[in-house]
């Protein structure tokens, strides 16, 4: 007969999270061993007294969150290093560049506010990238798709500098993806 | 809480977007996750808040395809960390992990507690008490094992330590709980 399973193994055990071995092995232990069955018992009330306290304890999002957010988010000016690299967007970006080249040439020490390069990427290629991603994505549908996204930015703004940044905007119509089966 | 005040960029369409939806998907789970970790209301109020502002600043660094509300505990669990770090002095919030109960050996201090027990003498509360207890890194795994359900690798990604470290904690934290409870069951 083998040594009685310690607590620690237990707790691994109940958490699913021992090797297949060591599995079955606890398994089979649990079945012959009363000792065990009632230690592995407890841990496992704990857990479930955990949860049950949770639920019983679960509270709504106050309100007061989102609205001080959106509030913050409000009163969200640009800095100045953002105003100076929505400049060099694609369909501003030729002729400020131009301009901007010409500064430069003359104030160097403004440099180190133009680090962001231009994107010289056009928005249909940023469209089409992205409606691929979509079709691949069968849980796009559960979110504003990308073409409803960059419709409603392209009204706001009706800017095709926008438009690519939108269409570039990734991770929205995926993010609950990995959280579905939750 | 005590977040450095760095401002905020205007949000572009999409920005905004994933806020809102962020929130409104998924504003509930953390704030009850960041009151599983801090055991009060308001402090639960700030670090959700600040949390959903990290979200909007880092909001292109979320992988698409991963699990947002992996994402974001982690958040929490870095600024409650950081936020405890800031207060320690000033309370006595954390308890050394050292002062949890040894390895059991083969010895077995605790008696059987049947979940039928935590039910009927209304454990909740005590049970509440006693994960205010334990130390920050403690409570933290514990709920994301116990409450959230979490495996240890995924618990080790949101917390940033090794496997190894988790399955520690969570083995003195449990062990340090039931004592508790048990302290607690007992009549005075
Ligand atoms: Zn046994």
């Amino acid at each position: 007969m083998m040594e009685h399973l310690n607590n620690d193994f237990l707790i691994d055990y109940l958490h699913g999270q021992l090797p297949p071995e060591d599995d079955a092995l606890a398994h089979a232990h649990l079945e012959s061993c009363a000792s065990c069955r009632g230690e592995y018992e407890a841990e496992a009330a704990l857990g479930e007294a955990l949860r049950s306290t949770a639920r019983a304890e679960e509270l709504e999002f106050p309100s007061m969150i989102a609205a001080e957010i959106w509030q913050q988010v409000r009163d969200a000016r640009p800095s100045l290093a953002s105003q100076l690299a929505s400049l060099f967007r694609p369909a501003i970006a030729v002729p400020v560049a131009a301009v901007a080249v010409v500064a430069l040439y003359f104030a160097a020490p403004l440099a180190q506010y133009a680090g962001t390069p231009a994107k010289h990427v056009s928005a249909n290629y940023y469209l089409e990238e992205h409606a691929a991603q979509q079709a691949q994505n069968p849980l796009g549908e559960r979110s504003p798709t990308a073409a409803q996204l960059i419709e409603s930015s392209a009204a706001d703004i009706g800017n095709a500098a926008d438009l690519a940044e939108a269409a570039d905007a990734p991770p929205l119509a995926m993010m609950a993806a990995a959280d579905a089966s939750r | 809480m005590g977040a450095p005040r760095v401002p905020l960029e205007p949000p572009t369409p999409e920005q905004k977007a994933f806020l809102e939806r962020a929130m409104q998907q998924y504003g509930k789970a953390t704030y009850n996750f960041a009151y599983r970790l801090t055991g009060n209301e308001a402090d639960a109020r700030d670090l959700t808040q600040d949390a959903f502002i990290r979200v909007y600043r880092a909001w292109r660094s979320f992988q698409p395809g991963t699990s947002f509300l992996s994402w974001i505990y982690r958040i929490v669990t870095n600024l409650h960390r950081d936020e405890l770090r800031r207060r320690k002095g000033r309370f006595q919030e954390e308890l050394p992990e050292d002062n949890a109960p040894a390895n059991f050996g083969g010895q077995r201090p605790l008696a059987v507690t049947p979940i039928e027990d935590y039910v009927e003498r209304q454990l909740g509360e005590p049970l509440s008490k006693a994960l205010g207890q334990l130390s920050a890194e403690q409570r933290q795994v514990v709920v994301l094992a116990d409450i959230e359900e979490y495996s240890y690798q995924e618990i080790a990604e949101i917390m940033g330590c090794s496997i190894g470290t988790v399955r520690s904690r969570l083995h003195r934290a449990r062990a340090l709980l039931r004592r508790l409870v048990e302290r607690a069951q007992r009549p005075t």
